[in-house]
């Protein structure tokens, strides 16, 4: 049996489909569902907001990327609007658009959610399997030295330096040009993603997978799911109102859409802890200028990491993770701070720029919640242990770029501070670090729907199957009971492949 | 007695008529200064150059050509290769962008807009529009809005200049000042080496 793909306004206002099950959203979580329930032969079909565009359709301009491969035309922010968020939209998801890090959930973070969150079944040796497989089929392997750009080159040389933990990343990619545009789509079809693997294997079989169909509500029945309320849209095209009746329903929609959803259904919460605990990596960066060219828009983004100042052991006062971000012109532009001449003068040395970023392994607990008309609102005050190490994160961002050769570095902040020596670094007062003072950015939403055995600190079991409502699963990101502290796809694919048995089991 | 109990509801409501009366007339006095206010602040938008707009109001895409100009203003005035806000037409992407913005989002760009234009430049001691001070009291009040001690001006202005940057940077012609190659897509094969 062969499936299909297609937009869901092509099925007839009011139409009722009846199925095993139901996935929403198709991104590293839903697209490993779809395919392992179709697989197991059960009548499964797939809903997805956004479009699916084709390599073809990715020009690398960001001015038409943004909207299209991002929620919100990538003006998603938390609802302080001090941090911006930036999620996938479109069959694939966040694995469209992401720059293709693959990094398993270190050991200690996952023995954490054992200890302290009552996970079972999911630590480092049950995920192990689901873990190589994965890695298998997304066809990961270590960036090589001699594809590393010169933006990572500094990260490297600063690390080598001042004799810090660093070293190469593990990435999914086949055929890569180093275009340097993959946050833009990869026009080349070099990213080995859930659009590229998971989805054409769900296709072939049987899975049907409906675009531009937004999941409403979720329909109870009993103690249990009883399917889905969806609206399909299409620019020039009437909406079309679906209804699924199906008694399985996994929530791959990320942690703030499978969140939202949940809420505007009015899903059971005996202990109102639905929501909450999200986390998202917020980070900001640091820039230095070189006097030679870096050009760091081109060439693979990320192939080198700095971990000196990330211990995942629980309690650490070492949580940063740093990784080069540069930029294209808009997104360059967008994170230094100031205007008129002198922002034009800081961006005529764009070609000589290195650009860090610093990535907190948070602890600070967010929450989502839906405003009017049931779009996600993220509320997520930073508190002052994850201000301080996102202090300690960019002060060390700044000293690799020093120790790599930069002759000036700057820290882009209202306003913005510039520092040409160590000396002077050590005497910079960090305090000015924090929301709404730095540009922040956060691409990695985590939690809301934790998984764990006690339902009075988890939404869902160790299975991924709700606490209350028989045949509800969560199958993404949602499911961290904590900050995962590193990039989150290996392991989403790898969690949705691990319960997908589960799944089927409760659907067959 | 009875007279006297009487009496008291009447001189009340006598009291209260006038109360209610002038409170009537202040409060109506007001909402007519106020609406000739607004009716004078918003009003005389020309844009400099005549189109049909997608998603802002004429108003809207008037204050965003002024904040344009300067948040993008040239860092040398005489470099003729460096195109102004006006010559790519920050304006007209804008516009396009925020049709495919949410309806929050729409509603948050349009107070803040109108904050820029009617509010904004109280706060460094002018009585204008922002659209009708000179570049650099408008330098002054954009300034204004970045230092701002308000977690949401300073949040809106951000947002302001993402979207000129946007509109901006998205210009090929731009791109000569960044020394930026712009896209690979549809170059010819051989025009760019990966290896460096």
């Amino acid at each position: 049996m062969t499936g299909v793909l297609v937009s869901g306004t092509t099925l007839p206002d009011g139409a009722r489909l009846d199925v095993d099950a139901v996935v929403v959203g198709t991104g590293a979580g839903g697209s490993v569902m779809l395919r392992e329930l179709a697989r197991a032969g059960l009548n499964v079909v797939g809903f997805e907001e956004g479009d699916c565009p084709s390599p073809g359709e990715f020009d690398q301009r960001e001015e038409n990327m943004l909207p299209r491969l991002f929620q919100d035309a990538g003006g998603r922010s938390t609802e302080d609007m001090a941090i911006r968020v930036l999620q996938g939209r479109g069959v694939g998801g966040s694995t469209v658009h992401n720059t293709n890090l693959c990094k398993r959930a270190p050991d200690a973070v996952l023995d954490i959610w054992e200890r302290r969150h009552g996970v079972v079944g999911a630590g480092p040796r049950e995920l192990q399997a689901a873990f190589e497989r994965i890695e298998r089929e997304l066809s990961v392997t270590e960036i090589a030295p001699e594809l590393r750009n010169a933006n990572n080159e500094v990260l490297r040389r600063g690390c080598e330096a001042l004799g810090w933990r660093g070293g190469p990343l593990r990435h999914n990619r086949v055929g890569c040009l180093q275009s340097g545009f993959c946050e833009l789509g990869c026009a080349y079809n070099a990213k080995q993603n859930a659009v590229k693997v998971m989805v054409p294997d769900a296709l072939d079989a049987g899975a049907r997978v409906y675009t531009d169909t937004e999941v409403m509500r979720l329909i109870f029945a009993g103690q249990g799911i009883g399917g889905v309320e969806a609206i399909a849209r299409e620019a020039g095209q009437r909406p079309r109102r679906l209804s699924v009746r199906s008694r399985v329903v996994v929530l791959a929609a990320s942690a703030v859409g499978s969140a939202a959803l949940a809420l505007r259904s009015a899903l059971p919460d005996p202990h109102g802890i639905l929501g909450h605990g999200f986390r998202l990596h917020p980070g900001a960066i640091v820039a230095g200028r070189f006097d030679h060219d870096i050009a760091g828009w081109r060439g693979i983004p990320q192939s080198y990491e700095c971990t000196e100042h990330l211990d995942y052991a629980e309690g650490s006062d070492r949580r940063v993770w740093i990784v080069p971000a540069f930029a294209h012109p808009i997104g360059a532009a967008s994170s230094l701070t100031g205007f008129g001449a002198s922002h034009m003068t800081s961006m005529r040395a764009y070609p000589k720029l290195a650009v860090l970023s610093a990535m907190v392994h948070d602890e600070t607990s967010g929450q989502v919640r839906v405003g009017r008309g049931g779009r996600p609102i993220v509320r997520y005050v930073m508190n002052d242990s994850d201000r301080a190490q996102l202090a300690r994160g960019l002060a060390a961002c700044a000293r690799l770029m020093l120790a790599a050769g930069a002759k000036e570095v700057t820290i882009p902040a209202i306003p913005s501070r510039r520092i040409g020596t160590i000396a002077e670094l050590d005497a910079l007062d960090m305090s000015f670090v924090g929301p709404h003072r730095i540009p922040m950015t956060a691409v990695h939403p985590m939690g809301g729907m934790p998984m764990g055995e006690d339902p009075r600190r988890s939404v869902v079991r160790s299975t991924g199957e709700h606490h209350q409502v028989r045949g509800l699963f969560v199958a993404d990101g949602s499911l961290f009971p904590t900050s995962l502290g590193g990039p989150p796809q290996i392991t989403i694919y790898a969690l949705a492949l691990h319960l997908a048995r589960h799944v089927v089991e409760r659907a067959g | 007695m009875r007279e006297c109990s009487d009496s008291v509801p009447v001189a009340r409501r006598v009291a209260l008529s006038r109360r209610r009366f002038l409170a009537a007339s202040v409060g109506a006095a007001f909402i007519a200064v106020g609406s000739a206010f607004a009716v004078v602040r918003c009003r005389g938008y020309a844009p400099r150059r005549r189109r049909d707009l997608v998603a802002l109001a004429v108003w809207e895409a008037v204050v965003i050509e002024h904040a344009a100009r300067r948040i993008v203003a040239p860092d040398d005035a005489g470099d003729a290769s460096v195109p102004s806000a006006d010559d790519v037409d920050v304006v007209g992407l804008v516009d396009v962008w925020v049709s495919r913005l949410p309806a929050h989002l729409r509603r948050d760009l349009g107070r803040f807009l109108a904050y820029l234009e009617h509010v904004a430049p109280l706060g460094v001691g002018v009585f204008s529009r922002f659209t009708r001070l000179a570049a650099a009291e408008q330098d002054r009040v954009l300034g204004s809005l970045e230092m701002s001690s308000s977690d949401l001006l300073r949040a809106g202005f951000d947002g302001l200049r993402l979207l000129v940057f946007l509109g901006y940077y998205r210009d090929p012609r731009t791109f000569g000042i960044l020394g930026y190659d712009g896209p690979l897509v549809g170059r010819p094969p051989g025009g760019w080496s990966p290896s460096r």
